[in-house]
This record gives C-alpha cells, structure tokens and sequence, in this order.
C-alpha cells in the first residue's frame, strides 16, 4: 500500500489477483481480481465507511509522505478520474442504508471532494469520468491548471473498487477470464478486474520541492464515437490520441523509449492496440519495450491510468521496465517488442502510455523521467 | 475569445428558456421532480441503434440536435475530429445504475458508465476529436467551459459541445433524503452550447454564480445544467 511496494511488486512479478473475499461472489462466474486485502482502518473510518475515498485517502498519505503539500490551501487543486465513483454507496443505500451520507456518497464525485476535505485543498476540485481512461485525463487536466494558474498544486490521479456492482458487469459482458490474466498472449481469453487508487502531485516546472520524478509533456484525450463497448475496429481514436500527445509534448515518435500499453488482454483491444502502436512507432515498433501492468494487478478501471504513469516515471528512474505478467506466448497479431519473464534494463527516457474505455474513450500521456 | 454559436436548453418545463416560469418553486406546486420526456427518435440515421440506450442518452442527442438548429449548423459542420465534446453530469448516471443494481440484466452494462450519454452523442453525430466527462454540479460545468475554451484557443479543435444532462425521476427516493441539499422542484434538463473561437485572447465564456442562481429560481434544481442554462438566458457577456 505505498508506492515502493508497488515498485517492488511490478518488479519482482507478484501476482496480485486472488479470490475476492469482501463480498460474496459464489454466484459469479469469475470470483477472483486484484482486491486489496486489507484496507487500514483509520482510512476507512475517515472515510466514513466508504471504500473507494479510503483508498483515495490512503493513497493520499503515501503522497504527502513523499511530497509536502506546501501551498496556500486555495492554490492546491484535486482532480481524479473514476470508471465507478461511490457506485458500492448506492448499493448499500439500496440495501437499507437510509443514512443520507449513503445515498450522497453514492454520487461519482462524492470521493474527490472528500479527498479535497482530507487534504485541506481549498483549490478546484474536479472528477473525470472517461471510462477506464478516466486516470490520464485527470492527469491532463491537471496540467492545464497549472498552465493557465489556476493551481500551484494539484493532486491528480485515479481509483475505483472491486465491488459487486462491477463484478457483475464485467460478468454480464463475458469479459472476465477464468484462467490467467494474459497481456498480448496468444492464449490470451479476457481481462480480471482489480482496485487501486493512484495519486501524483503535479507543479509547475520549475517550482516544485523536494525529489522530482519526472514530467508529464503532454496529454490528449478523444473519442472514438463508433460504439458504447467497443474500441474503434482500426483504432482511431486512440491513433490520434497519440499524435496530439506527442505533438502537445514536442516530442517525435523517434523518441518514445517505453510504452506502458493499455494492454487489458481481451483479444481484441490488444490486438487493436497493436495495430495503432505499430502505425504510431513506424520502424522502430519492433526495439521499443512494451509492458502491461494489467496482468499483476488486475483492471484497476479509473486508477489504471494513474499508477501506468507512475510506473513510467519509476521505469525511468531505476532503469528497468517491469515484465507483463501471463505473457508467455506473445500473440503474432501483437508483434511488438514485450517486456517478457523477467525486468528489461532499459533506459526509458520518455514514455507513452496509452488507455482506452467504454464509450470510445481513449487518452495517451507522454511522460518524461527525472534526469 | 470563445463565442457561444448556438444554444439547446431542454428542459421538464419545455424547450428552450421561454418555457421557463417566473419561479419554478411557485409554479411545481406540489410536485417535486419535472419530468423531461426525449423527443422521438424518428428521422435518426439509425433508430436501431437507440435500442438500448437509455433516457438520458436520448437527451443528450436531443440537446445537440436543438443546439445545432439554433446555431443553424448541419451534422455535418460538426463531424470528425475537429470538433471537440465535453460532457458534464452531476447524476445522469444513477437511472441506469439503479435499474442495474436491482436487476443486471436490465440495463446494458456500458450504459451504467457517464461515459454513455457522451459516447451516443459522439456515435450520432459521428465525432472523434477532444473529449472529456466531468462529475459535478455548475462548477463542473465552468470547468467543462473552461475546458473547452482552452481547447478552441489552442487550436485543439474548431468547434466545442458543451453538453449537460441531468435526470431525477428514477432515483426521486433517493434525491428525497437529500432534499435538504437541493433546491426543487428537481428539474431535468438537456443542454448543449456550440462554441467557437471567436477574436480576442480569453478562451473562457464566464457565467457569473448570480446567473446560475436565477436558473434555480427560474428553472429549479438543475444542477450542472445551470450554467448552460444561464448563457441561454443571459446570451451574453462572454467578452470579458
């Protein structure tokens, strides 16, 4: 539950998914994901039961840990993206719970401006729903307050939860696995769901304090407007996701060292996102390490996007990429150069990571290491 | 500059800000949500595909189509990726998340997600440029307009869909044990405004909190519709 575990974790390849034990899921087809077994109890308590912002307010700790938030509170901002908000507050508000805080925190903001509460950030507070990519365009949206001075800090990021809510979902659409989670696998059958909250403070270049871990060059978030569930067949959306990144980010494809792929393993986004990242990287497709973090940890939905960047900047940091955990057997329609079995030394300036989501979302973030 | 092409104000009193009453709290009586009904589907390029959408997927459709008939724009001024949509809701999911928990096979799954009601939008009108979805009630929507008048500014797009919707009737028992937080009636509403990058170097459109204050007298709780509301009443003071 804090940020070198993590590290250590994507780099020593624990496999976070397991049987879920919070909630019942005998009735389920796939009852396993990347749950978080144990959740600190004062979190939770001010958190007021709720789940979703006491990992927020956990993840929030190993931040401040990290960084001081040392700016006048109205100059600090909070902005974080989510796939499901409170939705496991409305659940329990349905079940009984006539409790007003209940049926409020059942609101998909209702997370952030308690997490803006915590902290004491009397700055803008915003929640980003853009699916699964929810994560990268709070990130984007955060730099652009810095860059129109809105803040002097903002703390961005994601979460979600593992609940029933999106358990059953997941099961409805037939996108769960029942064997292995397996990234860009030929063997590759359907994703596994997981639960995170991922959290960077972000300031201005030049003003931040203490150890930086990198830069966030640029950002783009677009739609695909082709189907409610499905990624565009060719990939379009995503395609110029990335182009506008890295022309936000004044940064050549040539330049891409990394790229942490969205990489859910359902057959076809991987495929798809192959497709797009092999146009996107021209030549050099075939020598530029590619990872996904979804086979250790599960989908993680809202936070996803969130704790790929924060492994971007780690990667840069410490010279390693992480391998895609259940890749064994990458699929030929993913030819692209996966990090596979163990870490890779690499020297990954910078990064582009990718995500996509229901309802033709796409974002990429191109990130850029501390030097 | 942004400028404000084009309006579409929805909502349960009627189309457009004429509809409005004097004062919403007078004119509900008794009644404590006012109910927006979608307009028909017929004449879409495919109703088909509407099969599953939700209420408030149809709305937001609706507020587009109204907004474009004000600005005098056709669909196809707006298709591709040079036109921008940003999408805000305070609660326009919980209808769908409602029927989901109590029976999941009621409601696809995708249309459970705020991500819905945007992605039928960017499906209809076939749009594929900058897009964001923001949670919250009018200061997300100033953000959204903020949002957006960035994007014009820098190039990002030549057009912005400001698009709000909000809808109450599924989810009125829960909205009533938090009556004490909300003005009412609960009004639902569909909005859209069509901007455009217009002369001068502010990118924002500025809605003052007196402007949302008299939507909320004049319309009732409409939560992030208001601010969209208050450019349709005011249709002014973007240069600033």
């Amino acid at each position: 539950m804090d940020v070198d575990a993590f590290w250590s974790a994507l780099v020593t390849g624990v496999d976070g998914i397991s049987t879920i034990e919070r909630f019942p899921v005998d009735d389920l087809r796939v009852g396993r994901g990347g749950e978080i077994k144990k959740v600190a109890t004062a979190h939770l308590t001010r958190a007021r039961g709720c789940r979703a912002t006491a990992l927020l307010l956990a993840a929030a700790d190993d931040l401040r840990a990290c960084a001081p938030l040392d700016a006048a509170p109205p100059r600090i901002g909070v902005v974080v993206g989510t796939a499901l908000g409170g939705v496991e507050e409305l659940e329990r508000a349905m079940a009984g719970d006539r409790r007003l805080r209940r049926a409020a925190g059942a609101l998909y903001d209702a997370p952030a401006r308690a997490l803006a509460r915590d902290l004491g950030a009397l700055g803008p507070v915003l929640t980003v729903s853009t699916a699964c990519a929810s994560g990268a365009t709070a990130l984007g949206l955060a730099a652009e307050w810095l860059r129109e001075d809105r803040a002097d800090l903002v703390v961005a990021g994601g979460y979600d939860i593992l609940c029933r809510f999106v358990m059953r979902g997941f099961e409805a659409l037939r996108s769960l696995t029942r064997e292995r989670v397996r990234p860009f696998d030929r063997r590759r059958s359907g994703l596994l769901l997981g639960e995170a909250a991922g959290l960077v403070l972000l300031a201005r270049e030049g003003t931040a304090r203490g150890a930086v871990l990198g830069r966030l060059l640029g950002h783009a978030s677009t739609s695909d407007g082709t189907h409610i569930a499905a990624p565009d067949p060719e990939g379009r959306g995503l395609a110029e996701a990335i182009r506008v990144a890295l022309d936000e980010a004044d940064v050549a494809a040539s330049d891409v060292s990394f790229v942490s792929a969205h990489g859910t393993a359902t057959p076809l986004n991987d495929r798809i996102e192959t497709a797009v990242l092999r146009r996107a990287l021209g030549a050099r497709a075939g020598s530029v390490p590619v990872n996904s973090i979804k086979g250790a940890l599960g989908h993680t939905m809202g936070a996803a996007a969130a704790l790929e960047a924060i492994m971007c900047l780690l990667a840069a940091r410490h010279g390693v990429v992480p391998a895609t955990l259940g890749l064994e057997e990458p699929d030929a329609a993913c030819d692209l150069d996966h990090v596979v079995g163990a870490p890779r030394v690499a020297r990954t300036r910078v990064s582009l990571s990718t995500s996509l989501g229901f309802g033709g979302c796409n974002a990429a973030l191109v990130l850029e290491g501390a030097s | 500059m942004t400028r404000v092409a084009g309006l579409g104000v929805l909502t349960g009193w009627g189309d457009g800000v004429v509809a409005l009453p004097a004062d919403a709290g007078e004119a509900a009586r008794e009644r404590d949500v006012l109910v927006l009904t979608p307009p028909p589907l017929d004449g879409h390029k495919d109703g088909e595909r509407f099969r599953r959408a939700t209420r408030e997927c149809r709305l937001g459709v609706a507020a587009v189509e109204a907004a474009l008939r004000d600005a005098g724009l056709e669909r196809d001024a707006i298709r591709g990726s040079a036109t921008a949509l940003v999408y805000v809701t305070a609660a326009a999911y919980g209808a769908a998340n409602v029927a989901f928990v109590k029976a999941p096979g009621a409601v696809f799954f995708p249309y459970t997600a705020p991500s819905a009601v945007p992605a039928e939008v960017a499906i209809e009108f076939e749009l594929s440029g900058a897009y964001a979805i923001l949670i919250g009630g009018p200061a997300a929507t100033r953000e959204a307009l903020a949002h957006a008048g960035r994007l014009l500014h820098r190039g990002r797009c030549s057009r912005a869909l400001v698009v709000a919707v909000e809808t109450f009737d599924e989810c009125r028992e829960l909205w009533a044990r938090g009556r004490r937080l909300t003005g009412r009636p609960l009004t639902e509403a569909a909005v859209c405004a069509v901007l455009e990058r217009g002369d001068g170097d502010t990118s924002e459109v500025s809605v003052s909190a007196e402007a949302v204050r008299e939507v909320r007298r004049r319309a009732g709780e409409t939560l992030a519709c208001g601010p969209l509301i208050a450019l349709a009443l005011t249709r002014v003071s973007w240069d600033h």
